[in-house]
């Protein structure tokens, strides 16, 4: 397979196992660009890209700036609090606005579950989904999964544990559709609060007792827990939530062995997961955010490549 | 109105004699004058279509409109126009209107077209002031005005002790209250039913239970009180289950269902298609299936299209700012004559009115003539060339329905389309 299968990037659901295969051939040879002494290539020289951030964040737009730059496409950024953006009618215009200056791609960052779907639509240009309410994020997905394939060869029949919470992750689930198209066997593990109930039917293993799921998994994948979403408290205090499903050196050294540990950060240190494993060897977290660049140019340059043939 | 002789037509009514009989009609000052073979009268309107089908005028217990406050989802003209076309002689119009129809005045400003059209208006009241839930309306003025039952529409009745006053009080005067099925803290901001499929969109769902355990609650205030309640839409299989028991037990409860809801289950809403955003929400194949067997056993006694027009503004945006509801007028014969044929769609469109206790027709001699006009026979792909209504938020489109209504003779009135 040469090309993708799809003209977005929506969901990893829209995703077929040799899309993902694509994306990581291409990601391992950026990640070896991105190592050079002159990190750029001047692949994408006359395509223009819009970050849309209808949502705060840090890390993703940063990654996929850097990401863009170092193909050497043109940026332009916008950024609005979600609030300010209620209705649709205010997303298509908005985005037909800045599609009138003639941009190629747009990544776009949105609290409505299904925004990018609505938005790929409605307008003409190739849409790359940074995240879309708890529905998908499919770029962490894609470098979560090859992060471990890069630690542990391969993704095939490995135990991957997610942790936290579940229910409002759209990281959660992008990354159960990854780590199953690339035939892992995954676990998820949390208060009942915080799982959602028709979970299983993904095929997904569901335990409550943090020290059984590790003693079970290869990989943990810490979650952060989303407060700012939660409009009931699922749990009665922060102190409680540690003491049952905070990972801590203790805590692994009851294992007969080496876990790989992950987070998609920002960590609530001390909370998931503590400061000392989180700065062990152990944590391959600063490796996932080096790999976010390169899984992104990755995504990038191959839709891009979809655009030049239309 | 003029005479009208109408040639030809098949009649479907099973409380008739000429029940599946093509006959001739002869309609004079309303009342139907002569059914026979053939029918000459030189000074009367000919009316021969073919394969025109004849039954008692059918009614909806559960339109919305917009007049007043929200003219621009539909007016009053227009909606009566639709109706009429779509072959409903009289609907049951839902106070969801700014304001609330709350008042006598608000009833009857809901049915000032009632003597000069062909389409009646039977408003419902609301039963809290401004629907919000706290006080009763003036539910007595509102019934000798005209209001045929009381709701709030789709807010649930959260506070227990209103549904218990309200019921109490309506026996008085044989008030019918209807209560809409959603415990609303356990629903909270969810707009979609929860199953896997609410889980892949990343969509908040709403559990069945949700809607079971407010039925339970509600079932057991009206063993308590007395009186009758209806529940106007029911979306799963075991809310179907309580309604049945509480029949059994002799508790006078009814029920309906929105026809869409015995059409689809929530995995339409694969691609977060807002036109299939509804309240209540798209249930279960397994949900699904049971309303259907609900409708033809009998235990749902009403079937509605729920009739919801919403302006684009309100419809094409992203899933989660879309208001729920379609239009479904225009598709409802269509739509219930594709699921269960004709004898049994005619008996569906007509059998709400025992529950609202309105007068009943049938096609005789002698009898009031009240009549929906169709052609049962059309196989066709349901599009926004069907709609009539102002807005155009179906959720049918693409569907293949059979049969069209074309229109209605009531209240000495005739609306027929131009074909």
């Amino acid at each position: 397979m040469s090309e993708l299968s799809v003209n977005h990037l929506l969901g990893i659901k829209y995703l077929k196992k040799e899309d993902i295969e694509l994306i990581f051939k291409t990601a391992k040879h950026f990640k070896e660009v991105i190592n050079r002494p002159i990190k750029k290539v001047p692949s994408l020289r006359d395509v223009t890209i819009a970050n849309l951030f209808f949502e705060n964040s840090t890390r993703t737009r940063l990654s996929f700036e850097l990401a863009e730059k170092r193909l050497s496409a043109d940026v332009v950024n916008f950024s609005a609090a979600s609030s300010s953006v209620k209705k649709g009618e205010t997303l298509v215009d908005t985005v037909n606005n800045i599609l009138a200056m003639k941009v190629d791609m747009v990544v776009m960052r949105h609290p409505n579950p299904g925004a990018g779907i609505f938005l790929s639509k409605q307008v003409d240009a190739s849409i790359i989904n940074a995240g879309d309410g708890a529905h998908e994020h499919p770029t962490q997905a894609l470098l979560d999964a090859f992060s471990i394939q890069e630690e542990l060869g391969d993704i095939g029949g490995k135990r991957v544990l997610i942790v936290g919470d579940i229910l409002h992750s759209r990281v959660a689930l992008s990354n159960i559709y990854a780590l199953k198209k690339m035939d892992a066997k995954v676990m998820v593990c949390g208060p009942k609060t915080l799982i959602p109930k028709h979970l299983h039917k993904l095929g997904v293993k569901v335990e409550t007792n943090l020290d059984k799921a590790l003693a079970w998994c290869d990989v943990a994948n810490m979650l952060r827990v989303q407060n700012e979403r939660m409009d009931v408290n699922y749990f009665p205090s922060t102190k409680e939530y540690v003491k049952q499903f905070g990972l801590t050196k203790k805590r692994l050294e009851k294992l007969n062995k080496e876990l790989v540990i992950m987070h998609p950060g920002p960590i609530n240190r001390g909370v998931e997961l503590s400061s000392e494993l989180a700065d062990s060897d152990q944590a391959i977290i600063l490796d996932q955010v080096e790999n976010g660049v390169a899984v992104r140019m990755a995504v990038i340059y191959l839709l891009a490549a979809k655009i030049k043939q239309l | 109105m003029r005479k009208i002789i109408l040639k030809a037509v098949r009649i479907i009514d099973a409380n008739s004699k000429h029940h599946q009989s093509v006959q001739d009609i002869l309609i004079e000052n309303e009342i139907i004058i002569k059914i026979d073979h053939s029918i000459e009268d030189s000074e009367a309107q000919l009316i021969a279509i073919e394969d025109l089908h004849l039954s008692p005028s059918w009614f909806d217990p559960s339109v919305s409109f917009g007049e007043p406050g929200f003219e621009d989802r539909e007016t009053l003209v227009n909606g009566i126009k639709t109706a009429g076309l779509s072959g409903f002689a009289q609907i049951g119009l839902n106070p969801n209107t700014n304001p609330v129809t709350d008042t006598q005045t608000g009833i009857r400003f809901a049915q000032q077209y009632n003597s000069s059209q062909a389409v009646e208006v039977f408003p419902l009241g609301a039963l809290t002031k401004e629907a919000k839930g706290k006080d009763l309306a003036e539910l007595f003025e509102m019934q000798q005005a005209g209001a045929i039952a009381f709701t709030d529409y789709k807010q649930p009745i959260e506070n227990p002790n209103i549904l218990k006053i309200a019921l109490q009080y309506a026996q008085g005067f044989g008030g019918l209250v209807q209560s809409y099925p959603l415990e609303i803290q356990i629903a909270r901001e969810a707009q979609v039913h929860e199953s896997l499929n609410s889980l892949q969109l990343g969509l908040k769902g709403i559990p069945a239970f949700a809607e079971e355990i407010q039925i339970k609650r509600d079932l057991a205030i009206l063993a308590y009180t007395g009186g009758k309640l209806h529940i106007p839409f029911v979306s799963t299989k075991n809310a179907l289950k309580l309604i049945e028991e509480a029949k059994a037990d002799g508790l006078q409860v009814t029920c309906g269902v929105a026809i869409h809801q015995l059409f689809y289950n929530d995995a339409v809403l694969h691609e977060f298609d807002t036109a299939k955003k509804v309240m209540p929400p798209l249930r279960d194949e397994e949900d699904r299936l049971a309303l259907v067997a609900g409708v033809e056993s009998g235990i749902i006694d009403c079937v509605s299209c729920d009739h919801l027009p919403r302006t684009p503004e309100e419809k094409q945006v992203e899933f989660e700012h879309a208001l729920p509801g379609s239009i479904g007028l225009e598709s409802a014969f269509g739509a219930l004559n594709r699921l269960f044929g004709l004898e049994k769609t005619i008996s569906l469109l007509t059998q709400s009115r025992k529950v609202f206790q309105l007068e009943e027709y049938s096609i005789q001699e002698g009898q009031k003539a009240s009549l929906s006009l169709f052609l049962p026979n059309e196989n066709y792909t349901f599009s926004e060339h069907d709609v009539i209504s102002s807005n155009k938020n179906s959720i049918f489109y693409g569907e293949k329905l059979k049969g069209k209504a074309i229109g209605v003779i009531h209240n000495n009135q005739l609306l027929l389309k131009q074909l």
